[in-house]
């Protein structure tokens, strides 16, 4: 008896450390690929916004940002501020910078090596990428990072894999007065003087960019509307800050938009998103903007999750978030089939996040109306313009990288296509 | 023994009525699990787990585990989806071979169990990072659609007809399931394998005394499951837009919380095939059907817990009174 129970015991707890320690994994990694770029994104922008790493802080900053951003329904808008810090900026020598890439897996690196190839024909200084076989190759990584400090270059490019292994290398590079521009993914908890720079996507601009394109296609149904109508938003989490700031980013520039035209708005569903929306009314309301939340961040719980609001009769939209949440909508349609772009039909209007070759598939097919992407390809070029005049001596200030709206018609533009990895 | 057991005190028929009482709360509290397409889609996504619960029903009887299901079952057909989509291989080969490379770290967890003596749990482990890894390997990598060529393999599990918004679909894969449920049952209750596999579940010692070849069919056990989450790498693509690199860590977990919750005991010795189908569709009730009445994701998981704990509950409590006659 007392061995059965130790058992039991036992394997509870091993179930326990399993689901810590995979499940903790899965969670940063899950988004991988795709979103190995935006996951890590999180931090990044957070450090852009301010330097604290309170999640609540950051929201709270990065809301101002969405609405200096909203203002203008253009993506670009958001970093014109940071980008002029590079006007007639000129390289003082021929520098060379190694910039430290997370892989070489996926396109979304090979996207972000053609931004930088642009920046350094522009200035005319060079640069050596560098980077692990895959994302996960953490320690490869890091000693990268550390012979590239041995060469005492005049500034480094580091978008980090993992952004605690970092730390040490950072510290040495303050000492030894290495600038280093972060790009892709900040470190939030990088030592003072180490990082001069971060340049990461602006997460709550993308997804306003997302609920601007999306409020095209179903304001006159909005209007028009007898009932209540419902829009869907599937987020992956609600704890990674980049997918919040993304989540919340919609929701809020939804909301204004939808009261901007006289109608009332709620939001519904996870509580983390629920709380933080602003300025959403309560009670019964003309839009219900319903968040769900997956019980872990796979696509099947996704789909799951899409499956239960695309199922409703009131529901015209819906927003995946990420590329997890988008596929797990896209996997919701495949046995629902309403997804479409003839709202008046019965369509419902589904946008997506990030790419892959499914999103990108869907995208061309109509079965998503369009969907938003981060642009590597600028972070890369703007990673290299903020070296160069971090090594002039300039100081500078954090770029937020804009999201850029794509469906079927542009998905093929010189600008669009390099950052849509497959 | 007792001529006949009371229906009461077979785990299968409790769980089987816990499915049942599930099925018609869902019923009674959304109108839209009460669609067709919802049913649909709960089923799509119940293959993958019940082909792993039958796979590892069998180590789990021997007293044993296989953690490497999950991660194994996204390597397979990450490994499968890259050859189709990088080298052309057909798709039939590409299925094969996610079977094949079942088979091959099945056998791999089986010498290192049944003969080298590993504690299961260590082994299952260090072959769940190293699929895990070998998974990592891979681009995200999108299997065949259904209208692209080479789609055909999603007819194994739901037939299409139709396209579009009126196509009409049928999940021929649960009755694929039913008829894989039948035959493992046999297998489990009159084979020599099946036999040997609880023998060895219920006292290895006296199994090996007898004369039988125990680290054989230690070794085969691991096989079976290796070939199932070979077959459960097929169902998987299927019914996924894009196999990630690095997932997979956790999707044991359901199969594994399947079969016990389906009355097969912790301590090794006695199970069914039958008990693990419906244990199977009660996680993925908890799993897909939560959402529909309106629960947070917190709440699908405390719930899923404490349905495990219960189902543990009542197989020693079922033992106490065992002992206790």
């Amino acid at each position: 008896m007392k061995r059965r129970v130790v058992a039991t015991l036992m394997s509870a707890a091993m179930v326990a450390a399993l689901l810590a320690g995979c499940g903790s994994s899965s969670a940063s990694s899950s988004t991988s690929a795709a979103s190995s770029s935006s996951s890590a994104a999180s931090t990044s922008s957070s450090a852009a916004a301010s330097t604290s790493s309170s999640s609540t802080e950051a929201v709270a900053s990065t809301s101002t940002a969405s609405e200096t951003a909203s203002s203008s329904s253009s993506a670009a808008q958001s970093s014109d501020d940071a980008t002029k810090q590079f006007d007639g900026l000129k390289a003082k020598e021929a520098y060379n910078f190694p910039m430290l890439v997370k892989s070489f897996q996926s396109t979304y690196w090979d996207a972000a090596q053609q931004g930088m190839k642009k920046a350094v024909d522009e200035l005319g200084v060079t640069y050596d990428c560098q980077g692990p076989n895959s994302e996960s190759d953490i320690a490869d990584q890091v000693n990268m990072l550390n012979s590239a400090i041995s060469s005492k270059p005049v500034g480094i490019g580091l978008a980090a894999c993992d952004t605690t292994s970092v730390l040490d290398a950072l510290k040495t590079c303050a000492s030894e007065g290495i600038p280093v521009v972060a790009f892709d993914t900040g470190v939030a908890d990088a030592p003072d003087g180490s990082i001069v720079c971060t340049v990461a996507t602006d997460n709550a601009q993308a997804g306003s960019v997302a609920a601007d394109n999306m409020y095209d296609a179903i304001k006159d149904e909005i209007k028009n509307a007898d009932g209540q109508v419902r829009i869907g938003e599937v987020n992956q989490d609600a704890t990674a800050l980049n997918i919040q700031q993304r989540g919340l980013g919609f929701i809020n520039e939804m909301i204004k938009l939808i009261k901007a035209d006289g109608k009332t708005v709620s939001v519904e569903g996870n509580e983390f998103y629920v709380n933080n929306a602003e300025g959403a009314d309560t009670g019964d309301t003309d839009v219900v903007i319903e968040v769900a939340v997956p019980a872990q961040t796979t696509v099947e719980l996704c789909s799951t999750e899409a499956q239960t609001i695309l199922s409703k009769e009131d529901t015209i939209a819906i927003f995946g978030s990420n590329q997890t949440a988008a596929e797990g909508v896209l996997a919701a349609d495949a046995n629902l089939s309403v997804l479409g772009s003839d709202v008046s039909n019965g369509d419902v209007i589904g946008v997506g996040f990030d790419a892959g070759s499914t999103i990108k598939a869907a995208v061309q097919s109509g079965q998503l109306y369009g969907a938003v992407t981060q642009s590597p390809l600028m972070m890369g070029y703007y990673a290299i313009y903020a070296l160069t005049a971090a090594a002039n001596g300039q100081e500078l200030q954090d770029v937020p990288t804009a999201g850029y709206w794509y469906n079927a018609d542009n998905i093929d533009d010189p600008e669009i296509a390099p950052n849509l990895y497959d | 023994m007792t001529k006949k057991k009371s229906l009461l005190n077979d785990q299968r028929f409790i769980a089987l009525i816990i499915a049942i009482l599930l099925m018609v709360i869902y019923f009674v509290f959304s109108k839209e699990f009460r669609k067709y397409s919802s049913i649909l889609s709960m089923l799509d996504f119940s293959y993958y787990d019940m082909l792993m619960g039958f796979g590892v029903t069998f180590p789990l009887i021997t007293a044993g585990v296989d953690l490497s299901i999950g991660t194994g079952m996204v390597c397979y057909a990450l490994v499968g989806g890259t050859l189709v989509r990088n080298n052309n291989i057909p798709v039939a080969v590409a299925m094969l071979i996610c079977i094949l490379m079942g088979v091959a770290i099945g056998l791999l967890n089986g010498i290192l169990i049944g003969v080298m003596g590993l504690a299961p749990f260590i082994a299952t482990l260090s072959t769940c990072m190293i699929t895990r890894g070998i998974g990592s390997m891979c681009n995200a990598t999108p299997w065949p659609t259904l209208q692209q060529p080479g789609g055909w393999f999603h007819s194994i599990f739901k037939l299409t007809f139709g396209s579009g918004r009126g196509a009409f679909k049928f999940p021929i894969g649960f009755f694929l399931m039913l008829v894989l449920m039948c035959v493992m049952e046999f297998v489990l209750n009159h084979t020599k394998f099946g036999r040997y596999t609880i023998a060895i579940g219920s006292n290895r010692e006296a199994t090996a005394l007898s004369g039988i070849n125990v680290k054989f069919y230690h070794v085969m056990v691991y096989v079976v499951c290796g070939f199932f989450t070979g077959l459960a790498a097929i169902a998987y693509a299927a019914v996924t837009p894009t196999v990630q690199p690095g997932t997979g860590a956790g999707l044991e977990m359901d199969a594994i919380g399947g079969v016990f919750v389906g009355g097969v005991s912790a301590t090794g010795g006695y199970g069914s095939i039958i008990g693990t189908f419906i244990g199977v569709m009660i996680i993925c009730l908890l799993k897909t059907g939560l959402p529909y009445i309106g629960l947070q994701a917190n709440w699908q998981q405390i719930i899923t817990g404490v349905v495990l704990i219960v189902a543990v509950l009542i197989d020693i409590i079922k033992k106490r009174r065992a002992a206790a006659v």
